[in-house]
């Protein structure tokens, strides 16, 4: 994954030993394995492939929309307004869908296109703008928080289409939940953007070096202002499976949703850095931390416990990656 | 020149917000009448104490080229701490009040200590704690619980003369703040550090030593912020500080200073404050419907940070 | 420097002398016994002295919601303002919403007293952490109306618009025992831990466990009133126990998430849920199913409220608080109540089409 792109990257960034890179990419996998086998010591209900399929289906919502914010991840920028669009997207698709099963594919296009839309609007904002993209994708959360709740009056509208929550929230052949695929096909085609993609590669010189990328002429602006897109783009399809998963249950659905989105890319591996992770180790990220939620769940451990263990979970893993990566010294972002 | 030329010149060299800030009451004052009532003024005045000392605590972080997002509720906590304090130990309240400005001060050392240490970026250190504090919080009470002291309450409600105690505190933190960031050896040191990291290490420079200070003093402002809270709320309520931390990022960069540090106007910190409450509390004298006024928000937020363009690394040329 | 230092000095004295002055905490009512409820509903039949309050001429009214962006709480909003229009002496309502900021509640309220509201009715983020503020309003001579389902006594309080929590759950409970013939291995989905609702639900269930040896509580979880997360931990529950016959959950859409991640996991027959309350989409449910019941949430508290506002200011005779009764309805009910062409996020209700959410 993106093995290409990494190369290249290094030849501007001062590059790491290979052997380190690896260990970079392979430790959120190596603790996706370890706590998986932990988990089913503690209850063997880990081990079966029902139950995984399960936990796959929960993260779907938070999985969807981490592919998006990866990229923009890896060009050094974060996006906070992801739980935003997603309440956005929730809404407005079963707002467009009105009950109806031929609005199906209208609903899911303008909720992509709705979702970009914030996105385009971050990308150009923060490139030509030249702003802090924490700030500036915050406000904007906090714009399109005030712009569903405008729109709707506090009460959440829209009836989805018949069989829209059927299909999807079924099982193909009993086993294997339709949404926890769609999850694996978003990191599918992340993964494929990522790496075989123009686009992809210059995410990653741009987020290494921004600089030198400039120089050698890579077109940073048009690169990030596609990386806040696509991760409007999936906001919104994390929106619908969101959607999916519960029905039309409120307006803010997606509150809070932004931080665990960012904890799961961070435990990827994928942190303020630059240059480094991809929509891979996202993938395992999110898996880590639902696992461990859910462990924490079983284990009876109190909310309050789980709030400082998610804490203590992005703490390490962000000084882990710093310490294998020996490059987390700018201190700046 | 005479002294006609120096006020005008005066009024030209002032920061933007505080124009901001100056039009804002100008037009409340022009068109509404419940809004330029002495009252009012003073109302806005102590609403606007808490995230005052959160956003002084932060611009020291922010000037150094640092952040700090576990402010928020590291303010919950010290809200929480004091209250139960407060009703545990009757006879222990001075005790009660340092420990918790003590306690501040220390969960802003760990954050100063980790990220020397761990080489990690601040943003992610001090998020990862803003967690953990979180759970620290609903590990002692998952409801409202003990009660603030008059003492407390005097300084979150009180008026010395019509004028509200929090105000004179927060003006006393901010000549301390103004003397600390840009009148002493200190400051100039933290500046240099946020203009260039490495740079100043090489210069012989203790960064570390910087760091800490900066986060102690953040996590210092925080515990004043947390203890005027619990006399505004009369109780320790467990979310009383979350956003908070958000806002006083947002208050620090209208006030001026670039995310990356470098530069930083503590008076104009204070002004933006005071225009974020203003426009709060000209909203809902003018009666806009609650859901315009967080759009609007979220809109001063985007134009802000616009308008001050701080040249920010991350984003490509 | 020494101006600083003196200041300094004075700061930290004239806190050493405040921090001697003693404490003074109001009593706090235990939501948890039953005795409590009696002893409200008592308090609320007393007369109330309306004539210190009593206005002449146009009436101001403020309202200072915790948070609008819930259904129930929007419903109930539209309702006072709705009432309101019918009571010709109101010349002006002005509602603000704290998003679930107590800081930011105690600041709207200090903004409807500069606005010169004659009565605040508010919902509380929470119930302490609004006290100052109520404070500040009481002693301006403004009125007070506590609007929900906690009971707020306090000197600060004028009046409560209220709804009985504990007689609502037992309306719950009772006929959830009695679709379960009072046996078999239950859970319970209880909203934000902590919260009063949390509270008085777990008290009341547990209970009336008391007198069902044959049922068991397997696990209280807390899903925060919202769907995603109740789906989430039953889908963790029924991976834990192999058998659940029921599930204790009496508001909220918290009850529509167990019931997919029952239907999901093929577990649907072995289900039994305790009736919810009547928003649109459980009615319809309900309907569907034809079990289950559901019980009136008693949003009627809006127009119950404005109107004993109306009472105070005018100084008519009325009681120290008006509580809204709440009673169940039949799945036969439920068939005659839903809408088909709203959202499950809606309540049925007489409101005229323009003042229904927009």
């Amino acid at each position: 994954m993106g093995g290409g792109a990494a190369m290249s990257a290094g030849t501007f960034a001062k590059r790491p030993l290979l052997s380190r890179h690896l260990l970079d990419k392979a430790a959120v996998w190596i603790v996706l394995f370890i706590l998986l086998i932990a988990a089913g010591f503690v209850s063997e209900a880990f081990l079966k492939l029902n139950y995984l399929g399960n936990l796959v289906r929960q993260a779907a919502p938070i999985g969807i929309t981490a592919v998006g914010v990866t990229f923009v991840m890896i060009l050094r920028g974060v996006d906070l307004s992801v739980g935003a669009i997603v309440s956005m997207s929730a809404v407005i698709c079963a707002l467009v869908m009105d009950g109806k099963a031929e609005n199906l594919w209208l609903a899911i296009g303008v909720t992509c296109a709705t979702g970009s839309l914030i996105g385009l609007a971050n990308g150009l904002l923060i490139a030509y703008g030249r702003v802090s993209s924490f700030i500036l994708t915050l406000g904007m959360s906090i714009v399109v928080y005030g712009l569903v709740q405008m729109g709707t009056g506090g009460t959440a509208r829209g009836i989805v289409s018949p069989g829209f929550r059927e299909f999807l929230n079924d099982r193909i052949g009993n086993v294997v939940p339709t949404l926890a695929i769609c999850f694996v096909i978003a990191v599918v085609v992340g993964i494929f953007v990522q790496s075989q993609t123009r686009f992809g590669r210059n995410v990653y010189l741009v987020g290494a070096n921004p600089e030198a990328a400039r120089l050698a002429g890579i077109p940073a602006i048009q690169t990030t202002v596609i990386a806040y897109c696509f991760s409007g783009l999936f906001a919104g399809l994390g929106g619908i499976a969101l959607l999916a998963r519960t029905g039309v249950s409120g307006t803010n659905p997606g509150a809070g949703m932004e931080f665990d989105v960012l904890a799961a890319v961070i435990l990827g591996g994928t942190t303020f850095a630059g240059g480094r992770g991809g929509v891979g180790s996202t993938f395992a990220g999110v898996l880590v931390l639902f696992i461990a939620l859910n462990l924490a769940n079983v284990a009876g451990l109190p909310f309050a416990a789980q709030l400082t263990i998610k804490g203590i979970i992005i703490i390490a893993a962000s000084a882990a990656h710093a310490w294998i990566g020996r490059s987390g010294g700018d201190r700046t972002e | 020149m005479n002294r006609a030329q120096l006020v005008i010149a005066f009024f030209f060299r002032l920061p933007p917000i505080v124009w901001a800030l100056l039009l804002t009451v100008a037009f409340g004052a022009l068109y509404n009448p419940q809004f330029r009532t002495v009252d009012n003024a003073m109302n806005v005045l102590e609403q606007s104490a808490t995230l005052a000392f959160l956003a002084l605590g932060q611009a020291f972080v922010i000037a150094g080229g640092l952040i700090d997002l576990s402010v928020g509720q590291l303010v919950g906590l010290v809200t929480v701490v004091a209250c139960m304090g407060f009703e545990a130990l009757p006879g222990w309240r001075l005790p009660v009040i340092l420990g918790c400005l003590l306690l501040g001060a220390a969960v802003g050392m760990i954050n100063g200590t980790l990220i020397n240490h761990l080489r990690m970026p601040p943003l992610i250190l001090t998020f990862g704690m803003l967690s953990v504090l979180q759970g620290c919080i609903f590990m002692l009470t998952d409801r409202s619980v003990g009660s603030s002291i008059p003492a407390i309450d005097f300084l979150a409600h009180g008026r010395i003369a019509g004028i509200p105690a929090s105000l004179i505190l927060v003006i006393l933190a901010t000549v301390i703040a103004f003397y600390c960031l840009q009148r002493s050896t200190f400051g100039w040191h933290l500046l240099a550090m946020g203009n260039n990291a490495s740079a100043s290490r090489k210069a012989g420079l203790n960064v570390r030593g910087l760091t800490l200070i900066a986060y102690s003093v953040s996590g210092f402002f925080a515990a004043i912020a947390g203890l005027v809270l619990a006399g505004r709320l009369g109780t320790g309520f467990p979310n009383a500080g979350s956003g908070l931390e958000l806002d006083s990022i947002v208050a620090v960069v209208l006030g001026g200073t670039p995310l990356k540090g470098g530069r930083v106007n503590v008076v104009a910190v204070l002004a933006a404050v005071f225009f974020l409450g203003t426009v709060s509390n000209l909203l809902n004298l003018m009666q806009v419907p609650t859901f315009t006024q967080i759009l609007i928000k979220g809109i001063i937020v985007i134009v802000a940070i616009l308008l001050e363009r701080p040249r920010w690394a991350a984003a490509p040329q | 420097m020494t101006f600083l230092k003196s200041i300094f000095t004075a700061t930290m004295a004239a806190i050493a002398v405040f921090v001697l002055t003693g404490p003074g905490t109001a009593q706090e009512l235990d939501l948890t016994k039953e005795s409590t409820y009696d002893q409200i509903l008592e308090w609320a039949n007393e007369p109330l002295n309306t004539s210190e309050y009593k206005k002449d001429g146009k009436l101001k009214i403020g309202v200072s919601a915790g948070y609008l962006s819930n259904a129930w709480i929007n419903f109930t909003a539209q309702m006072i303002k709705y009432e309101a229009s019918l009571h010709p002496e109101i010349e002006e309502i002005k509602i603000t919403d704290a998003g679930f900021n107590p800081t930011k509640q105690a600041a709207d309220i200090d903004d409807l007293l500069t606005s010169g509201v004659d009565a605040i009715l508010f919902w509380p983020v929470d119930e302490k952490a609004i006290m100052p503020a109520l404070k500040k309003a009481h002693d301006q001579g403004v009125v007070t109306i506590n609007i929900g389902y906690n009971f707020m006594r306090d000197p600060s309080v004028t009046s409560n618009a209220y709804v009985n929590q504990w007689g609502y759950t037992e309306q719950v409970v009772d006929q959830f025992i009695d679709s379960l013939d009072g046996k078999g291995k239950i859970i319970a989905m209880l909203p934000i831990a902590g919260s009063s609702a949390a509270v008085v639900q777990l008290a009341v269930l547990k209970q009336k466990l008391e007198d069902y040896p044959d049922m068991e509580l397997l696990s209280a979880e807390y899903g925060d009133w919202d769907r995603a997360k109740a789906k989430q931990l039953t889908e963790n529950l029924l991976q834990r126990f192999p058998q659940i016959d029921g599930a204790f959950s009496p508001a909220g859409q918290m009850s529509m998430g167990i019931y997919e991640a029952f239907d999901e996991a093929g577990r649907l027959d072995e289900l039994t849920l305790s009736p919810g309350d009547d928003y649109n989409g459980w009615v319809k449910l309900v309907a569907n199913e034809g079990k289950w019941g559901s019980v009136t949430s008693g949003l009627e508290v809006g127009r119950a409220a404005v109107k004993q506002a109306v009472d105070i200011l005018t100084g008519a005779p009325t009681t120290t608080a008006i509580v809204v009764p709440t009673r169940y309805l039949e799945p036969e009910e439920a068939k005659t109540l839903y809408e088909a062409d709203r959202p499950d996020d809606w309540f049925k209700t007489d409101l005229p089409a323009e003042y229904l959410p927009q």
